[in-house]
């Protein structure tokens, strides 16, 4: 993803980030290996 | 909806309003989102299976005040999964704070999350904090917040400073 992009969605509102954060959840859990691929190089977890 | 039915969204509403309530109960002091759903206020989403919350205690005892939580929460509905409490089958932690964290906490920026009030910590302590702690992961996240959030340079010295802490090298 290009860093403007990147940039683009972290100004959206908290609440809209949570409800991506809820998608990219259920997405794990329904593709597990492809998003371990999707989220490498984030900082994930606590 | 009733407290324990799981839902598709992260019930976070429900997080504030319950730590809200802990204060209110006598049985913490001060609360504040911390840990990756706080950097996510900052940066883009990424995934994170749980939110942690840090609170300042009444208690000053060794376990403080974390079995008086949990009993309330449970009596609110909430579960237990080790070292978790669950609201809606989303894991929750509750951190007693000391330190930078108990800073973190009282400077915490103060925000509305649908209707609730809530307070997440600065970015400038959630890189201090990474700093701390040290793991790969929280060199990835002090090198987004670099990156993507508006941080207050001057105070982030201030708390690297008054903590002896120092960025690691990106």
């Amino acid at each position: 993803m290009k860093p403007e992009m990147r940039q683009k969605l972290a100004r959206e509102p908290f609440a809209e980030k949570i409800r991506k954060v809820a998608q990219l959840i259920r997405l794990a859990k329904t593709f597990p290996r492809r998003a371990a691929r999707q989220i490498s190089g984030h900082p994930s977890g606590k | 909806m009733a407290i324990n039915e799981p839902s598709d969204s992260l019930p976070l509403a429900d997080v504030f309003r319950a730590a809200n309530e802990l204060v209110a109960a006598g049985l913490i002091e001060d609360w504040a989102l911390g840990g990756a759903l706080a950097a996510i206020y900052y940066v883009e989403p990424f995934t994170t299976y749980d939110a942690d919350i840090f609170f300042i205690s009444k208690d000053k005892g060794l376990t403080a005040g974390v079995p008086a939580i949990s009993s309330h929460l449970q009596s609110q509905g909430w579960q237990v999964e080790r070292e978790h409490l669950l609201v809606r089958g989303f894991p929750v932690q509750f951190l007693a704070a000391g330190g930078l964290a108990e800073e973190a906490v009282r400077e915490a920026e103060r925000i509305d999350y649908e209707g609730v009030p809530a307070k997440v910590f600065r970015a400038e302590h959630i890189v201090a904090i990474a700093a701390s702690v040290g793991r790969a992961k929280d060199k990835a996240r002090i090198e987004q917040l670099l990156r993507q959030a508006d941080l207050d340079k001057t105070y982030l010295e201030n708390v690297l400073q008054r903590h002896k802490l120092k960025l690691p090298k990106i």
